[in-house]
């Protein structure tokens, strides 16, 4: 548990043994396999000897039987045999340490990325690539859902399928694609931008990346259990969720936890990082903003997650234990699961947002070669986003029958977020103004972002609204909101990130004119898709509802097609990312004449990021300052910076 | 990735830098307060529970017919909050290079958190209702549940924390794994005073 330092330790594979046994017994694949296997059957007997000794009956009862040994124990006995454990494992049971190898660090071939790495640069790939396959996952969901909507009436699913395959498809975007690409990202760009050599817990890091295929798995595989996924919305709504829903329902809960842990894991690795680990010279007032905006998300997250963790748990006992915390019959308060669930959930909003602020400041300040317009603001922005986020939690229920005293002063502050949110947009502004501007992908998702996320902003803040949302309440005008905010907010900074690090993460460009392509195709394809939604809002059409009055029918019809318009722009940016990280050109170590410390070692940078730690000297964003210098590094790395970085 | 795999034959020859601490708490110390940090919210969101069952919804507490055994209760926060005075002796005994110190200490620490738990699960077996009996018992168990989980997971810490006293691995100059468990463990017990309060006596 010790930071990357000389001293800690590693134990090494167990050579002395033959290679058979190695195989079967050293970390990897094989282990985990077999050991998901052991620890699935050992979950099963400890349910089914404490129901035999409890008394309880039926004895071989499905639910929590299914929860404790396939959703519990088989995957810890997973994460175990892929070795995620072995350091804390060998330290527990009081063995002598070693010293560290390095043996878990670094990628040398292709096989390294599928195994526990402690490398963050190579955990930021990985956070990557994963959830990119789940962003497909989700996508393809999505289009369904989108072909059942396409006319009236019921075409492919039954209501109870339809109402699975929208649910998954948020709980995908927002627990496996949203929050950990944010966090691949920072992953990989926030320990380079410090000047540290790693994060302050490499192994943890490591383990938390290995949390989320678990999740995601978990999810998507309710599909094909009996009765299907859950159905209730990734909000997963009590009672509903809790006592009238199939097993489904418990795989999102237990899914919801696994995501969860993983990202109160690494929150507290990028805080101890952010604090404890910062090159000489880095003060809070030097950090680049996108280390500022994963510093205030891992406040949020750190103390925010543990709420729905609660909620999810409350919901999952409800289901399993036939406990009565949501059950109004039981003396249970139904309510309390919408309080608890947007206590975190409406913070989440802003833990899906703020990193993809840090990413535009970056994008916008680098593409318009000019410092960063007010940027102590900008950083206590994020830090009052942070504190009122905390307070807006009941916006999303003006409708739920909870107090109305509650719903004024929850607009109130509501409408507040829109001031520090405001600060930041027209800080951007006013970095673009003026500028000597360069319109490379990176910059042109960054201006689609700007614009889309104002639209986003604008409905959010007639949402905010009382009268407003208790009219839009549950109609395609939130379902619209939402996919401005996210999508046209969090998913083009995504985007933004995945192009502008792309040299830095592979070491080969991407290529411009398919960058532009896929930016033009997914701009035109989501206005097309997502704008009409608006309308039909306004006009009552009912969101999650398979079903819908034909006077909808036009523009449903255009909605769909675009929709697949939408998908399709994907598979440009799939053939982008692919062919050129194979087949690329070889990228030059600053192709951006950024200044921020990341681009100032080699492209792909080396394994330990720096040979020395860099000696901090000014602000991150100097750009077309004369003689400005954010940072001296060793001469060894520093020799294919530009002399005149300002340009 | 191929460029990847090439900047990267020299591998073995490489090493970290020297790393630079910009902060003068210890990286895994500062960890296990925002763990804790994370923990309390956790705990905040049964106590949320609580609240709305408990006030909102105005429920009897105890529901009759259904009793606390408050003493019993009582005499199990008398020995949980010792075990805090005996963890504590542990990691000054450390501190000043005493092993007699550090092994009772957290041996006594480590048997009476293990009294607390059984003693806890006798509770259980004996109090007359379960998790399905309406809203007092879903509180109950799972207030009292939810912090059972964190003494078994501070008495696993406790045990490796004490196997490794017993082989000599800390000393003056090492005790990071003593003093991290510790306030894990001081958590526990302050947490449990709460639940306490809360669950048995108001």
């Amino acid at each position: 548990m010790t930071a990357v330092t000389a001293d800690h330790h590693v134990p090494t594979a167990p050579s002395q043994h033959g290679p058979f046994r190695r195989y079967v017994f050293g970390a990897g694949w094989i282990r985990a396999a077999w050991m998901f296997c052991l620890f699935g059957g050992i979950g099963f007997g400890l349910t089914v000897l404490a129901r035999w000794g409890g008394g309880w009956h039926p004895i071989l009862y499905t639910q929590p039987i299914v929860l404790l040994s396939l959703l519990v124990a088989a995957p810890i006995g997973f994460l175990a045999g892929l070795g995620t454990f072995d350091y804390w494992t060998y330290y527990a049971l009081g063995h002598p340490t070693r010293a560290e190898d390095h043996s878990g660090h670094g990628a040398r071939s292709w096989r390294d990325y599928f195994r526990v790495n402690t490398d963050h640069k190579v955990i930021g790939v990985q956070y990557l690539v994963t959830t990119v396959i789940f962003f497909l996952i989700g996508g393809m969901l999505a289009m369904l859902v989108r072909a059942e909507l396409a006319r009236p009436g019921t075409q492919f699913f039954d209501t109870q399928t339809y109402n699975g395959l929208f649910s998954v498809h948020a709980s995908l975007m927002i627990f496996l694609f949203v929050i950990p690409a944010f966090a691949g990202l920072a992953n990989f760009a926030v320990p380079l931008m410090l000047g540290a050599a790693d994060m302050a817990f490499p192994r943890l890091n490591a383990l938390s990346f290995w949390l989320l295929p678990i999740a995601g798995v978990m999810m998507v595989s309710s599909f094909f259990i009996p009765d299907g996924a859950f159905a209730c919305g990734w909000t997963g709504y009590a009672p509903l969720c809790s006592s009238h829903q199939p097993l489904g329902a418990v795989f999102f809960n237990q899914g919801v936890q696994w995501a969860g842990a993983s990202s109160i894991m690494t929150a507290l690795n990028f805080l101890v990082t952010i604090i404890t680990m910062r090159a000489p010279g880095m003060t809070f007032w030097r950090m680049p903003l996108l280390v500022w905006a994963n510093f205030t998300t891992s406040l949020l997250v750190v103390i925010a997650t543990p709420f729905i963790a609660g909620s999810q748990f409350f919901s999952m006992f409800d289901h399993v234990m036939h406990t009565a915390f949501f059950d109004p019959g039981n003396g249970g308060y139904a309510l309390g699961y919408q309080h608890i669930f947007w206590f975190y959930s409406h913070p989440a909003v802003y833990i899906m947002m703020l990193p993809g602020f840090g990413i535009m400041s970056e994008v916008i300040a680098v593409f318009s070669r000019k410092p960063i317009f007010g940027y102590r603001l900008m950083a206590l922005s994020l830090m009052a986003i942070v504190v009122l986020g905390f307070s807006v939690w009941a916006h999303h229920m003006f409708v739920s029958g909870m107090a109305t005293w509650l719903r004024v002063p929850m607009m109130v502050t509501t409408l507040l977020i829109a001031i520090p949110t405001g600060i930041k947009i027209f800080s951007w502004l006013a970095t673009i103004w003026n500028g000597k501007l360069h319109f490379n992908t990176p910059f042109l998702f960054a201006l689609g972002f700007l614009s889309m996320f104002v639209i986003g902003g604008l409905s959010g803040v007639m949402l905010g609204a009382v009268p407003i949302d208790i009219h839009v309440s549950d109609t395609y005008f939130i379902v619209a909101h939402i996919h401005y905010v996210l999508f046209g907010g969090s998913v083009f900074t995504i985007f933004a990130g995945m192009y502008y690090w792309f040299p830095k993460m592979t070491g080969r460009m991407y290529s411009e004119t398919l960058g532009k392509l896929h930016f033009w195709l997914t701009f035109v394809a989501f206005n097309c898709t997502f704008f009409p939604m608006h309308l039909i809002g306004v006009e009552g059409m009912p969101r999650r509802v398979a079903d819908y009055a034909p006077r909808f029918a036009a523009w449903n019809m255009f909605i769909s097609l675009s929709s697949f318009a939408l998908g399709a722009s994907v598979l440009v940016f799939l053939y982008n990312m692919i062919t050129s990280w194979r087949h690329g050109e070889i990228a030059p170590s600053n192709p951006w004449r950024a200044m921020t410390l990341e681009w100032q070692v080699s492209s792909p940078p080396p394994t330990f990021n720096f040979t020395e730690i860099p000696q901090v000297v000014g602000g991150p964003y100097e750009y077309g300052v004369p003689g400005a210098v954010h940072a001296i590094l060793t001469p060894s790395h520093a020799t294919e910076v530009p002399a005149e970085v300002g340009v | 990735m191929v460029a990847h795999a090439e900047a990267h034959l020299d591998h073995h020859e490489e090493h970290p830098p020297v790393p630079h601490y910009s902060s003068r708490i210890s990286p895994s110390i500062l960890g296990m307060y925002l763990f804790i940090g994370s923990e309390i919210m956790l705990f905040g969101a049964f106590f949320t529970a609580y609240f709305f069952v408990r006030v909102v919804n105005g429920t009897p507490w105890p529901t009759p017919p259904f009793h606390l055994p408050v003493y019993l209760a009582f005499i199990n926060t008398c020995i949980l909050v010792t075990s805090s005075f005996t963890m504590h002796w542990a990691l000054t005994s450390v501190k000043r290079n005493n092993p007699f110190g550090l092994r009772a200490g957290l041996l006594l620490t480590f048997l009476m958190g293990l009294t607390f738990l059984i003693t806890q699960v006798a509770e259980y077996l004996r109090i007359g209702f379960n998790t399905g009996d309406g809203a007092f018992p879903t509180i109950f168990f799972c207030l009292t549940g939810l912090h059972g989980c964190h003494v078994f997971v501070g008495l696993t810490i406790l045990l490796f924390m004490t196997i490794r006293a017993f082989r000599g691995h800390f000393d003056a100059a090492h005790h990071h794994g003593v003093e991290i468990g510790g306030i894990y463990w001081h958590f526990v017990d302050l947490m449990w005073i709460l639940v306490f309060l809360t669950v048995y006596i108001l």
